[in-house]
């Protein structure tokens, strides 16, 4: 895709706003990308709407498709989701508006509220200045994931969501099992015994429901006083909602805290039991077991498309590529939880 | 043959200027990248320093654990090569459910563990020795 001058951009992006807002007039300061990652562009501005005399500011994010990328997701999808999570009074940026018309910038995008805060992992272990969020952000995470799972698909209309089928464990074992025959360049045997493991333990699905696909720190804004804001809802779909509590268990993102195995932050139990008393629902203690261990299978594949991603030319990148030498982290993690 | 200084020793010289020069003068993500440099250096320098022997060792528990006689090969392209073609044949063992239970299990999780601690070995030795700590740490004290 071809790179669009900063000044026709924000030429582009006034002049929808304004059709879109119906505004007098619209101006927008300070545009500039952020890091976001190959599959996806983000950029941040501050926008000043004017209409019938009265002027309103608000500071903004533009979410938007590149050119060519391997993961494919739509913009207006996940647009509806953080709509239905927001107007469910869970904390997420306020959308306004999305756009699937390659005419207006080039490839589908939509737009928020940006939400100012920390997203690294790193900084909310280590920093004093987070000594607060450390010790509040488990049970808040708890009870935002259970209003997440309360969220009703037919109330807000998210119909292209997929039917996970009868069971959702097994449909996403067998999604990870084809993703990682095609990716894997070598033999993993770790990955084999885990695959093993989990089909002789597939988890009857105790509740059918909005799952978030991407729950964790580093998708997490936080102050020092806590939780702000959930990002990154391109991977939401319908299935068991103990994939999203596995995934929060999943070694990978303790970012070496190890003796606090939900995200570096503090212990299953207590995890387990904020969501039990927020969602209503109890925590099936095996069920939370296949999941995490399924996370960390899925954190391994994901580690080995990642380092494909490099090899294979689509994006030369000497972190993509050092990524690829971390799967056996991962491998040992899963060969600690089966054995 | 090469002239002094080793590869190993032109690596751990170049990840040095990195850690030294480059992390200190740099900020953000790019910070970020120049440590991903020197690390990815280290990596390499202790691939050149170890491979041979886990990899020969490693063949030769794979063709134990397969019933194979250990074959005798002397270069790291056969090595490996070996190692990859045991590990397909393990892949295979494992997805027929040969592993699943029995006596056999137990020295499937045996070598395949060996085989990922040698690969952190190369790749983050630090994350093996701390991961080793944490599981000696969680076992029942032994009774004398």
């Amino acid at each position: 895709m071809e790179k669009m001058e900063p000044g026709e951009m924000i030429r582009r992006l006034t002049g929808f706003i304004r059709r879109e807002g119906r505004f007098d007039s619209v101006a927008i300061e300070n545009l500039r990308k952020m890091p976001g990652g190959a599959s996806r562009e983000i950029w941040s501005f501050e926008c000043a709407m004017e209409r019938g005399g009265e002027t309103s500011r608000r500071a903004m994010v533009l979410r938007r498709d590149p050119g060519a990328h391997n993961i494919s997701s739509n913009r207006r999808h996940e647009f509806m989701v953080i709509r239905a999570a927001f107007e469910e009074r869970i904390p997420v940026p306020e959308v306004f508006w999305v756009s699937e018309d390659p005419a207006v910038l080039g490839s589908a995008f939509f737009i928020m509220e940006r939400i100012d805060g920390e997203t690294l992992a790193r900084r909310l272990l280590r920093d004093d200045t987070y000594a607060r969020a450390r010790e509040v952000m488990p049970a808040q995470l708890a009870e935002i994931l259970a209003k997440i799972h309360r969220i009703d698909p037919v109330k807000h209309k998210l119909d292209f969501l997929e039917e996970p089928g009868d069971n959702a464990a097994l449909t996403e074992v067998r999604r990870y099992q084809e993703n990682f025959r095609v990716l894997a360049l070598e033999p993993h045997p770790a990955f084999e015994l885990a695959f093993r493991w989990l089909l002789k333990r597939v988890p009857k699905m105790a509740r059918k429901t909005l799952v978030h696909g991407d729950y964790r720190i580093g998708n997490v804004v936080f102050g020092p006083e806590g939780v702000r804001s959930i990002l990154d809802w391109e991977l939401a779909h319908l299935g068991d909602p103990m994939e999203d509590v596995g995934w929060m268990c999943v070694r990978a993102w303790r970012f070496g805290n190890d003796q606090k195995p939900v995200g570096g932050l503090g212990s299953r139990e207590d995890f387990f039991h904020a969501y039990e008393k927020a969602s209503g629902t109890a925590v099936d203690p095996e069920a939370a077991r296949f999941w995490e261990v399924f996370g960390n299978l899925r954190w391994g594949i994901i580690t080995i498309g990642q380092a494909r991603t490099h090899i294979d030319g689509f994006l030369k990148s000497v972190e993509l590529a050092s990524i690829g030498r971390r799967t056996a982290e991962t491998e040992l993690e899963l060969l600690n939880l089966i054995e | 043959m090469q002239d002094r200084p080793t590869s190993v020793e032109l690596l751990e010289a170049a990840a040095d200027f990195v850690d030294r020069e480059l992390v200190p003068a740099t900020e953000g993500a790019r910070q970020f990248q120049a440590r991903v440099v020197a690390n990815v250096m280290r990596i390499v320098a202790r691939e050149i320093k170890m491979e041979d022997p886990l990899v020969r060792s490693e063949v030769k528990a794979l063709a134990r654990l397969l019933g194979h006689d250990a074959p005798h090969l002397h270069s790291l392209d056969d090595l490996r090569a070996a190692a990859a073609g045991m590990g397909e044949e393990l892949t295979a063992k494992i997805r027929a459910g040969e592993a699943d239970d029995g006596g056999w299990r137990g020295e499937v999780l045996a070598v395949v563990r060996q085989s990922v601690e040698d690969k952190l070995r190369i790749a983050n030795p630090r994350y093996l020795e701390s991961d080793i700590a944490i599981r000696n740490a969680a076992k029942p004290q032994k009774e004398i």
